[in-house]
């Protein structure tokens, strides 16, 4: 049995070319740095927006007139209406809580406040009543002490309607 | 002179590390890119809102529209009619959350949250004209967009 002996001629340099695989990976490169584009960081404020309902009705949906012995009052739907008028610029003009005046923002967080403490306060949701002209910006400083104020239960107010005002 | 020019010399450059640092570059570049923020205007120029705080959305179905100053309504940069968008959406959110809840009504309030980019210089009416669709199409989740800070 003959017995063949390998040469061993040294261990055989393997070289894998990278050029090609540097070339791709540029190629990546080049697309990542063209594409990338950093977002703004933006915040946001959630609201549940249910259309708006009215403000008072009969109870069970009695009609008016109906019914001469009836002495039930009007009930009230919990809800806090808010009217804010803007100036031809779209600013705020004036602004009232139900019908009392408010003189401003800051005023306005107040009184909310001072409302929405009590604890008999029976109002689970807020209507903003909004001039046509309003801009967003204006809207948005109401929106935002609005939804920093908290209910008696200790929820987050977080449930508003928009009803637009007709134009002045 | 006799010279044997039989071996030319090749100088041939270690391409490993180079191929190191792109690549570590490529991973730096694929996990920073969103290509999420496609979807937004970056021209819109949001309110500035002290308490809006960037929130935690993942997982939720959002629907972004971005309202310009005129009240057009663009998406990934086309302008789209209000009415007839809306409802496509409102017709693929109701079909999702069929597919996902079965006792699902048609006049149930949409799981899917709408996304208000609005310029901050937007008159009201035009953008009651678009929250007003969405509810009437269903939606009732809303979230505003706005910076937290003004812009450097």
């Amino acid at each position: 049995m003959s017995h063949k002996r390998k040469k061993r001629k040294g261990s055989e340099n393997v070289e894998l070319n990278l050029a090609a695989m540097l070339d791709m990976a540029f190629q990546l490169l080049a697309f990542f740095i063209l594409t990338f584009k950093p977002s703004p960081i933006e915040g946001q404020i959630n609201l549940k927006l249910p259309p708006p309902l009215p403000v008072a009705g009969a109870p069970g949906g009695q009609k008016a007139g109906n019914n001469d012995q009836n002495k039930n009052a009007v009930q009230s739907f919990e809800s806090l209406v808010i009217s804010v008028f803007s100036k031809p610029n779209g600013g705020i003009s004036t602004m009232a809580i139900g019908e009392a005046n408010v003189a401003g923002v800051s005023a306005l967080e107040g009184r909310l406040k001072a409302v929405l403490s009590d604890a008999n306060s029976p109002f689970k949701q807020v209507i903003i009543q909004v001039a046509s002209r309003l801009k967003y910006a204006e809207l948005m400083r109401v929106v935002d002490v609005c939804t920093r104020q908290t209910l008696p239960t200790g929820e987050k107010l977080t449930k508003l309607s928009f009803v637009e005002l007709p134009t002045e | 002179m006799s010279g044997s020019m039989n071996s030319e010399a090749s100088a041939e450059p270690n391409l490993t590390p180079m191929l190191d640092l792109v690549f570590q570059l490529i991973t730096f570049f694929m996990l920073v890119t969103n290509f999420k923020a496609a979807s937004l205007d970056l021209n819109l120029k949001l309110p500035v809102v002290g308490s809006a705080r960037p929130l935690e959305t993942e997982g939720e179905d959002l629907l972004i529209l971005n309202i310009d100053s005129v009240g057009k309504l663009n998406v990934y940069g086309v302008t789209q009619n209000v009415e007839r968008y809306i409802k496509a959406e409102a017709k693929v959110s109701r079909s999702a959350a069929k597919r996902l809840n079965p006792n699902f009504k048609a006049d149930d309030d949409l799981p899917t949250t709408i996304v208000v980019r609005a310029d901050k210089q937007t008159p009201f009416n035009l953008l009651n004209v678009v929250i007003k669709t969405c509810q009437d199409n269903g939606f009732r989740k809303f979230a505003l967009k706005a910076m937290n800070k003004e812009d450097g």
